[in-house]
């Protein structure tokens, strides 16, 4: 047994200084973390941190952020974010839209198991759509996702269609996000939401990790489920550790506890750097930073105030302090991560106070009265601005209102825990001007973020209407040509950035911190690396 | 209470059966007034379960978790529903789980117990023998000293503190875990415990020890003392076998006002060391709008603090026969 | 969250003799080295708090992402913090803050304590039952928890901060004062007054309130120590006052952030509290061995 772990080590140490000698010169292009490609290891375990307890069903309306990163490798979906990001085969191998594209098929894997032995068939895709998501008295985490699908037809054992009213392009990408297929023989009869034995102590699942054993704000053990059909996961163990405070997350990175998270904030960065056993990765995201200044508030409504908000505030200059570097200045929401439809050859507007006090002059903002806030009809342009408790949303919220006192607006700043953000500004419509982001599938789609029907109670938090960019985004969900889409998202994107529904700031870059013996981690986003965490291994 | 009313012997017990009925209703009392302002201040505040509060949810989602989770009575009569399953002993389902309620307190109250019983315990013993240093040694440096330093404990913030200690033994050290509560061996307990239990101790120590060396003071100042000590005996055992014994009885008593401000300083270092009990769960409770839980957790952190009060009061009736608990 | 410092008056009660006077407490408070050392650093500290911005005009809410966490510069003689502002204007800001939250919070206290001990004690019977069961049962609630949930929910104005640190830590001086009135109530020259058919709120305010005033200074002084640190721990639980209102809390909850790159913007706020929350804690003390001579055995 000896023997053959120093012939493989041998053999593995001479590929790798054959492949040294060999490609040099691509060496850059194989910043793939040690390489998928390496050998790999088994055996061996390792720690993520979470902030809360989690709770293990995709859908369940307590599923937040900490539950996402467990139930990622729990449960799988029809289809993941493949390396590049776009859409590939998770439990649907193959897919395919018709004619008119309100019908997608999805042929199924063959031969997955559940993790308590059942076989996992069409019946559980069905179950998941049609008896969770698309039941609205259940009011499913994500379901505003599924607005357009009408159910899941089961056609045989292995093969489902969707049904959509109106074509959707983004399909693919959607179900790759946060859409985990749940067990039918496990959550059906009774409400599934309080099934507390599934939900908060043994989910079954057809990911590649198992439940071992949770203990409520400790820890959530798993172990390796052999039988995964991407094949038998290298690492034996993962423990998600609940770890509330931040500094002590990155307290035991250094002391070798964690082996890999998102680091909320930047600060530490040097410290971590420092540090031989773990290095920083920094990776796109699908995320944008956003003001929305109310459309019901008239004063917001000419788009010239708007520029002229663009223009006072340094974004560059936030990015370069506050991120640390780690992001880009904005000019719209689909973010450059998606390479295949991101422009920046639109509107730009950068930081010129001149040019943001000409902008509201044009708009009848003038400082007629010499206080230094400019007026319009005798009334000072007078803002609160709402904000809430959140990672760095309120130094970044103080830098803004700098800005915009800098070119003669009247800003309050109005902290707000999270929950009561959320009633005031995004239940109740009641702001003036407030900063957020959003995060979304890997698709260019953002009709519910922008669309008319979506402003008041949906996700258009602006309010902002406008026929023009409605149409433009219809079409693009209709598009199911590459070529076509792009096309229709670059005038989109024109216009956006013209009309400013929402302030753009930036999209802002994760950072990870890692174990530097963790190989096999692709450098995408840590969402979408975890759904290849089979393909992880320790180098030691 | 110390002040309460004083009977004769005779019918010790009846009197006993009395004062216990009517201490439990006063009890059930502050139990209710305690529900009824925790759950209005709860309800009336802008926001709702987590749950409801997903910034992507629409309003029709928001509207089906509300009626799932029964939101949609008025406060009044939620309360009511509330107070009527309690009085049966039943704390309800946690908002954000769907576990009973009772269940997620019984998985964090032994770690909070652990932490607050150990730091009471520590605070007492080593708080007694420096108050007692410190009054032995009246006005010299040792007593200076205890004194300064207690003083010091109480007015570093101990959030604070805790981050320092963190930085200092975990990582630039290297000695102790920063956070969790260490695995099944006595050692790693030991390692995990060791700053929590400091850190939370800063907040009670002092007091113990001040308020030892005051009462040993006026102990030594009463007249038996100075009659003991004018037969000849020896000072330092006058000291530990009168004076001691005699001044430890009103410590007993400050026990009761420590508890509650234990728990209270539970929420931080809890927090800080990512240790999981009942201050960290009312934390992330209130901030996630889990009214059950919420209430839940409040109820029974005040019937914890009346029951252990009354078992000091109890304790301090025995020891002390000028005081009636009763 | 009730008052530790002011357990210390439970068992000693301050026993003030009425004729104390004023010159002999001040002899006494100079000769406590601790106490008058205290003193006079409160009193320089205040100084350069609330007089110092008037010399030192930088602006402490002016943001510069360019020049931000600078050490000592010409410019910014303490550095600047993470969004690039002046660390000295905002300590002197921030700790104005602080110290009107201190008083603040101590004013209530006073207010709400000495008025529920003063007309327990005066009145007896049901009023007395009424209210020293009110207190104890208030002192018997895990406070800390209520204070969590009311700032959780009522949002965490000044305002807020204070009445809720007020709200929890009236109960010790109520019981002390209760005590004193007690024991004032049956002295002669408040019989006499009452004799004399004065009513009895002429009686409480003429005669029983002056005795007590020395033991309402040491939990007032005792009282503005623990208000400042409650509102550095409620700050770090993200409850405290909001920025871009600076208090000492919330740059030190802040600089918590950066204690792996740049520890000394903690250290500040941290040592500013820690500095002066001990000065207030050496005078209350200082102040309770000087108005009783008993207390600390005739130091």
């Amino acid at each position: 047994m000896k023997k053959l772990w120093q012939i493989s080590i041998l053999f593995i140490v001479s590929v790798l200084v054959l492949a040294a000698c060999g490609s040099a010169q691509s060496d850059e292009g194989g910043g793939e973390s040690g390489g998928a490609e390496g050998e790999a290891v088994k055996g061996g375990e390792i720690a993520i941190p979470i902030a809360a307890d989690p709770t293990f069903n995709t859908w369940h309306p307590n599923a937040y952020a900490e539950s996402n990163v467990v139930n990622r490798i729990i449960f799988t979906g029809l289809t993941k974010p493949g390396k590049d990001l776009s859409p590939s085969p998770a439990l649907a191998e193959e897919w395919s839209a018709s004619e008119d594209g309100n019908v997608w098929t999805f042929k199924l894997r063959q031969g997955v198991k559940w993790h308590d032995g059942e076989d996992f068939t069409a019946d559980d895709v069905a179950f998941t759509f049609n008896d969770l998501v698309l039941d609205e008295s259940l009011g499913s985490n994500g379901a505003s996702n599924y607005k357009s699908l009408e159910e899941v037809v089961v056609v045989d054992d292995h093969t489902v269609e969707f049904h959509l009213e109106r074509p959707w392009a983004a399909l693919p990408a959607y179900l790759a996000f946060n859409s985990e297929i749940m067990p039918e023989h496990q959550l059906s009869g009774g409400d599934p939401w309080d099934n507390v034995e599934f939900n908060k102590k043994n989910p079954v699942g057809t990911g590649p990790y198992k439940m071992d054993t949770y203990t409520s704000g400790q820890s959530v053990s798993l172990v390796k489920n052999e039988d995964f059909y991407e094949g038998e996961p290298n690492l034996d163990k993962v423990t998600y550790k609940i770890v509330p405070d931040s500094n002590t997350q990155i307290a035991q990175a250094i002391s070798n506890e964690l082996d890999i998270f998102v680091m909320e904030d930047k600060s530490a960065i040097e410290r971590i750097e420092s540090s031989n056993d773990l290095e920083v990765v920094a990776a796109d995201i699908t995320r944008y930073f956003w003001i929305a200044l109310n459309q019901e508030d008239e004063r917001f409504t000419d788009a010239k105030v708007r520029q002229a908000f663009t223009h006072a505030i340094d974004r560059q200059a936030i990015v370069d302090s506050v991120l640390q570097g780690y992001g880009k200045v904005a000019h719209g929401p689909i973010t450059p991560d998606q390479q295949a439809f991101y422009t920046d050859e639109v509107q730009q507007y950068p930081y010129d106070v001149e040019m943001a006090k000409q902008l509201l002059s044009e708009a009848g903002w003038e400082d007629s009265d010499g206080d230094g806030v400019v007026d319009k009809d005798g009334e000072p342009f007078k803002i609160v601005f709402d904000i809430a408790i959140q990672g760095d949303l309120e130094r970044i919220a103080q830098l803004v209102q700098q800005y915009l006192i800098e070119v003669g607006i009247d800003v309050e700043l109005n902290v707000l825990e999270w929950n009561a953000m959320i009633q005031k500004n995004i239940i109740e419509r009641d702001y003036e001007m407030m900063l957020n982001w959003w995060s979304y599938p890997t698709d260019p789609d953002v009709y519910a973020q922008y669309g008319s029907e979506n402003a008041g109670t949906g996700n258009n938090i602006p309010g902002y209407q406008d026929a023009k960019l409605d149409e433009l985004l219809q079409q693009g969900q209709a598009t199911s040509d590459p070529e076509e889409r792009a096309e229709v998202y670059r005038e989109a994107q024109e216009y956006m950035a013209e009309t400013l529904p929402y302030i753009y700031l930036w999209y802002p870059q994760e950072l990870q911190l890692r174990n530097a013996n963790l190989k096999g981690v692709p450098d995408t986003y840590f969402g979408s690396t975890l759904h290849y965490i089979y393909e992880w291994y320790l180098d030691e | 209470m110390k002040h309460s009313l004083s009977f004769s012997t005779i019918g010790e017990m009846t009197i006993m059966g009395q004062f216990l009925v009517k201490r439990f209703f006063q009890s059930l009392v502050l139990i209710l007034i305690v529900s009824i302002i925790t759950f209005f201040i709860m309800n009336l505040a802008p926001g709702g379960p987590s749950s409801m509060m997903r910034m992507d949810a629409t309003a029709e989602e928001r509207a089906a978790i509300a009626e799932q989770l029964g939101l949609n009575e008025p406060v009044i009569v939620r309360y009511k529903d509330w107070l009527l399953s309690a009085l049966g002993g039943d704390l309800g389902t946690s908002l954000s789980s769907g576990q009973p309620v009772i269940e997620r307190i019984m998985e964090r109250f032994p770690y909070t117990f652990q932490l607050t019983a150990i730091t009471l315990i520590i605070s007492v013993v080593v708080g007694v023998i420096l108050g007692v240093i410190s009054a032995m040694n009246r006005n010299k440096w040792q007593d200076n000293l205890i004194n300064f330093g207690s003083v010091v404990g109480l007015s570093v913030p101990s959030f604070w503190m805790a981050i320092m200690f963190i930085l200092l033994f975990s990582v630039e050290l290297q000695w102790l875990p920063s956070s969790g509560v260490g695995d099944s061996s006595l050692v790693d307990k030991a390692k995990s415990m060791a700053m929590p239990v400091i850190i939370l101790a800063t907040s009670t120590l002092p007091t113990i020890v001040r308020f030892t060396r005051s009462s040993m003071l006026e102990v030594i100042n009463q007249n038996f003392i100075r009659t003991a000590r004018s037969k000849g005996a020896r000072e330092k055992t006058v000291v530990y076998f009168h004076a001691l014994k005699n001044a430890l009885i009103p410590v007993v008593s400050i026990i009761g006002v420590l508890i509650p401000r234990l728990l209270g300083g539970a929420v931080i270092v809890e927090t800080v060391f990512g240790w999981p009990g009942m201050g960290r769960l009312i934390v992330e409770a209130s901030q996630g709008r889990d009214y059950n839980l919420v209430m839940g957790v409040t109820v029974f952190v005040t019937v914890l603090v009346i029951v252990s009060n009354f078992i000091v009061d109890i304790i301090y009736s025995k020891l002390d026969p000028r005081v009636k608990a009763y | 969250m009730s008052n530790p410092a002011a357990n210390n008056t439970d068992l000693n009660q301050v026993r003030v003799s009425a004729n104390i006077k004023k010159s002999t407490a001040w002899t006494r408070l100079k000769k406590n080295k601790a106490a008058f050392s205290a003193l006079i650093f409160l009193v320089l500290i205040h100084l350069l708090i609330f007089v110092g911005p008037f010399i030192w005009t930088v602006n402490p809410d002016a943001t510069n992402p360019a020049g931000m966490l600078q050490g000592i510069t010409a410019s910014h003689p303490l550095g600047t913090d993470d969004l690039g502002r002046d660390v000295l204007a905002r300590m002197m800001k921030g700790g104005q803050i602080t110290l009107l939250v201190g008083f603040g919070a101590m004013f209530f206290t006073v207010l709400i304590g000495g008025l529920v001990g003063m007309l327990a004690g005066y009145y007896g019977k049901w009023v007395d039952i009424i209210l020293m069961r009110f207190t104890e049962a208030m002192l018997s609630i895990p406070n800390f928890f209520l204070a969590l949930v009311a700032l959780t929910v009522f949002g965490k104005s000044p305002l807020m901060v204070v009445l809720v640190i007020a709200f929890t830590s009236w109960m010790e001086i109520a019981r002390v004062v209760y005590g004193e009135t007690l024991k004032w109530k049956e002295s002669e020259f408040v019989e006499a007054s009452e004799a004399l058919g004065s009513s009895s709120v002429r009686t409480l305010y003429k005669h029983i309130f002056p005795q007590i005033i020395p033991s309402i200074i040491v939990s007032s002084t005792l009282g503005i120590a623990w208000a400042i640190l409650t509102e550095s721990a409620i700050s770090y639980l993200g409850l405290g006052i909001q920025p871009p209102t600076a208090t000492w809390g919330n740059m030190l909850q802040n600089a918590q952030q950066y204690i792996w790159t740049t520890p000394m913007l903690g250290v500040l706020p941290g040592v500013a509290i820690a500095l002066v929350v001990l000065a207030y804690n050496f005078l209350g003390d200082g102040l309770r061995d000087a108005l009783d001579p008993k207390h600390r055995g005739g130091k």
